[in-house]
């Protein structure tokens, strides 16, 4: 008689008595084997673990849908990519063959954007502190600057001096729309400071503005929001209009959009809280359509998303490295990815896919990072089966300022894949101790 | 040997019932099979190769895990 599979022996106390039992398969016993038809065993084997995985399918159908929902209601529509969100060149890059513009706020960003050869007029160029030279050049290029502060503008008007030339610009706006707001950006428009830097700008005959930009927030799942950021910048727009004679060029609404991710706060999961695209473009376009220009007057329509476009196509491949029982009894399993590589745990209540089956029945366990660090824990409460050393685990969704913010720390960075047409590429090599410690000098001084 | 501290009553499915207390529990096959195999008073080495001989496992993986497995039952006041 063949013996019977081993699943690890396990008892789970009801939380109150009586209570019914838990038979049935949560979502975390069904193994996810595969990303885009290959076995995930194989890609760690190949590429090791932890690896992150981009599905390239994934990632321009987010880009087609977000577009399309945009472009169906406003007639001069554009995206332009948030590139802080996720800067590997080829997710930029995938992203600018579907049509996106960049949207960047550093001068490190514009020459990545630059380097894979963005045109500088398809750039915007944002975020309160761009150098001297850097603006100069963004200028020279033709790109889109929308200005933070007042000694922005300083620079920008001794920069038309030297140019020789009125310098067209975008002023980032805020106002009380979230709780807490956004204030730390742009100028304030219930204050008067929006109007008063407008004017003075104009006035100047220096520069002319020619664009609006609020951006209000990250993970903005309320509606609301964005139509009072919407209504809040027509209203603007009508007051430049008519008082100082604006005509705009543009109007950004910014980025903002929730992924389907659940916040550590969220009283119901993210896949149920989240907006589509088409409530998102609904929210926004209708208020600003209710300006009653004729289409060919409206002013372009900007939005800069970032987690939205990139957060869902990617996914870690994760290994256990120990299981233990801590003092109350909880189950506490290791991994080998820890929040050095995943920085948005602390925002987001990760789902977690078991990849082999490890039977159907679950228990509550606290999932730690690989880091020797107390605060690394990665979800403090999931419900898994038996996992067990060596095997797999899938986070999926991970795709949003985890690669950009990751630090190097205690281990390597990992390695990034992309798989299209069941064809594996790798993005990113892993780190290597050579790479990490390439700036590093040791003066002879300090040798032992 | 092990001492229940409770009467307890286990359903085929894994349902376990402690009559004093109300309490109750949910173990999985092999917990089950173990459990069993404790009532009927078998020891640590005896329950090792009825594990051996039934299951797909290695011998130092089954002894870790039945350690575990008591260790809990222990935790849980179960024994
Ligand atoms: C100016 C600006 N635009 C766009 C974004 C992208 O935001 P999100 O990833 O929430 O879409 C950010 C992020 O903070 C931002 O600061």
């Amino acid at each position: 008689m063949p013996k019977q599979k081993y699943i690890k022996p396990i008892i789970i106390r009801h939380a109150s008595a009586g209570m019914a039992n838990k038979f049935g398969r949560p979502l975390t016993a069904i193994p996810t084997q595969r990303i885009e038809g290959i076995q995930i065993q194989e890609l760690a084997a190949n590429y090791g673990s932890p690896l992150f995985v981009l599905s390239v399918r994934e990632l321009r159908q987010r880009y087609r849908e977000l577009h399309r929902a945009f472009a169906n209601r406003y007639p001069n529509f554009q995206i332009a990519y948030s590139y802080k969100t996720n800067y590997l060149k080829s997710v930029c890059s995938i992203l600018h063959q579907e049509g996106a513009w960049a949207e960047v706020v550093s001068g490190f960003e514009y020459d990545i954007a630059r380097d894979l050869g963005m045109p500088g007029n398809q750039i915007i160029f944002n975020g309160p502190y761009k150098k001297r030279d850097e603006l100069k050049r963004a200028f020279i290029d033709g790109a889109i600057v929308n200005i933070d502060n007042y000694d922005e503008l300083n620079v920008i008007e001794s920069l038309a001096d030297e140019l020789g030339k009125t310098l067209e610009i975008g002023v980032r706006l805020n106002m009380n729309l979230n709780n807490p707001p956004w204030y730390k950006f742009g100028f304030n428009v219930e204050s008067g400071q929006a109007y008063d830097v407008v004017r003075r700008a104009q006035s100047s005959g220096k520069v002319k503005v020619v664009g609006l930009h609020i951006h209000a927030g990250t993970y903005i799942d309320d509606l609301t929001i964005y139509q009072k950021a919407a209504a809040g910048i027509l209203q603007f727009y009508q007051s430049i209009r008519n008082q100082l004679g604006v005509t705009l060029k543009y109007w950004d609404l910014g980025g903002g959009f929730a992924s389907r991710n659940t916040l550590h706060w969220a009283y119901l999961p993210g896949e149920q809280t989240c907006p589509s695209y088409s409530q998102y473009a609904d929210a926004i376009s209708s208020t600003l359509m209710s300006i009653g220009l004729p289409p060919n007057e409206m002013p372009r329509l900007f939005i800069e998303p970032g987690r939205a476009l990139v957060d869902e196509p990617f996914s870690l491949i994760t290994k256990v490295v120990a299981e233990k029982r801590l003092p109350s009894g909880q189950r506490a399993v290791i991994l080998d990815a820890g929040m050095n590589i995943l920085s948005s745990v602390q925002w987001y209540k990760y789902g977690i896919q078991t990849v082999q089956d490890s039977g159907t029945m679950v228990e509550d366990t606290v999932l730690y990072g690989g880091l020797c660090m107390n605060i690394d824990v990665l979800n403090a409460n999931v419900s898994l089966p038996q996992v067990r050393f060596g095997e797999y685990l899938l986070i999926p969704h991970v795709g949003a300022y985890n690669l950009s913010q990751s630090w190097q720390f205690i281990f390597l960075k990992p390695a990034v894949i992309a798989i299209e047409d069941g064809e594996v590429k790798v993005i990113k090599r892993a780190e290597t101790r050579e790479i990490v410690q390439a700036a590093e000098e040791l003066p002879d001084d300090f040798r032992f | 040997m092990y001492e229940f501290k409770n009467e307890l009553t286990m359903s085929k499915s894994g349902f376990l019932f402690d009559h004093s207390s109300g309490q109750t529990y949910t173990l999985n096959p092999t917990g089950k099979l173990i459990f069993e195999k404790m009532q009927e008073g078998l020891d640590d080495e005896a329950i090792l190769s009825t594990l051996i001989e039934e299951f797909e496992v290695e011998a130092h993986i089954a002894r870790r895990d039945l350690e575990d497995f008591i260790r809990q039952l222990k935790e849980m006041g179960v024994i």
